[in-house]
């Protein structure tokens, strides 16, 4: 009984993950497994708003298709920028960067040897 | 859902990942981790599946472009405020009246208070003694789930109560009684 009391007074919250949450909204776990996801959630206001609105949904085997469609635009957008950021990368490498200032450096160094010659 | 690839980083590393090197994929694995909570998130206060989906990508959309504004204690927390709010302010903009929050006075209680119940040594006594001064539904509901382990879909064939009302009768009580047991242990101690 003491231990029982005890889970009013804690925040048990370790992380649920995905499946056992699509499970149980799906109505496909046990009562004890149902309690024990219920009683993890309800001390976090992110988990508990996230149950409320999800049980929301009028068919709850859409859920997954959603948000299988919601990390797939996610990740293009991200690797995108990351491709954009590795063009941006090449067009400022070191080495490129180097070469032209020693070819700069080339054409002054000779363009002045060139017109000393001329004076001399 | 398959196991990933990534699942052995914390969000805390990952966050540090991407103040290293700014590459914003590191957040799309963050992010990834919450979407069906951000999806449920969206759902109860837009009530709307298409709008819900909507309000998620708008609300990745944020996320990646002010991550790096700030310092990040709890990736999870900031994200639940950022979510909520962006949900608030697009009902605002429909003109909708924000719905009253049921959990006004979460987290009233600080974590220094929680830990003083947990080892005050009377505490159970008088966490007995509190749970009967509960209004009856509370009471049924937080002895049925907590003491009895129910699920709240027993507790709904049980009692009668919907899903909704045996799940805010049980926050609202459990919220009680921790007043409760506070005004009880230190009586002085209420207007704090």
């Amino acid at each position: 009984m003491k231990e029982d009391l005890k889970d009013i007074l804690s925040n048990l919250n370790p992380e649920i993950d995905q499946e056992t949450l699509l499970q149980y909204l799906q109505g496909k776990l046990s009562a004890q497994d149902q309690h024990h996801l219920e009683k993890q959630m309800i001390d976090d206001d992110f988990n508990a708003d996230a149950l409320e609105g999800l049980q929301k949904f009028k068919d709850k085997k859409n859920i997954l298709a959603l948000v299988d469609q919601l990390n797939t635009d996610l990740k293009k957008r991200t690797e995108k920028k990351k491709r954009f950021r590795e063009k941006l990368k090449l067009k400022f490498d070191s080495n490129l960067i180097i070469a032209i200032i020693i070819i700069l450096l080339l054409m002054i160094l000779s363009y002045l040897i060139i017109h000393k010659k001329m004076q001399g | 859902m398959k196991a990933n690839r990534y699942d052995h980083i914390t969000d805390d590393e990952l966050l540090n990942l991407y103040t290293a090197d700014k590459n914003q994929q590191w957040i799309g694995i963050l992010l990834e981790r919450y979407t069906l909570l951000l999806l449920g998130v969206c759902m109860k206060y837009l009530k709307d599946e298409t709008e819900a989906r909507d309000c998620v990508q708008q609300i990745f959309l944020k996320v990646l472009m002010e991550v790096g504004k700030y310092r990040i204690d709890y990736f999870k927390s900031w994200l639940y405020m950022v979510a909520k709010n962006h949900c608030l302010m697009r009902l605002r903009d429909k003109g909708t009246k924000a719905p009253k929050e049921l959990s006004d006075y979460h987290g009233a209680t600080t974590e220094v208070d929680k830990q003083e119940l947990i080892t005050h040594e009377k505490t159970y006594d008088l966490l007995e003694e509190a749970l009967n001064e509960l209004n009856e539904e509370q009471r049924q509901s937080v002895i049925l789930f907590y003491l009895k382990k129910n699920s709240y879909q027993e507790i709904s064939e049980k009692t009668g109560f919907s899903l909704m009302q045996v799940k805010s009768y049980i926050q609202n009580g459990k919220r009680n009684l921790k007043l409760l047991l506070q005004k009880k242990i230190n009586p002085g101690s209420e207007g704090k």
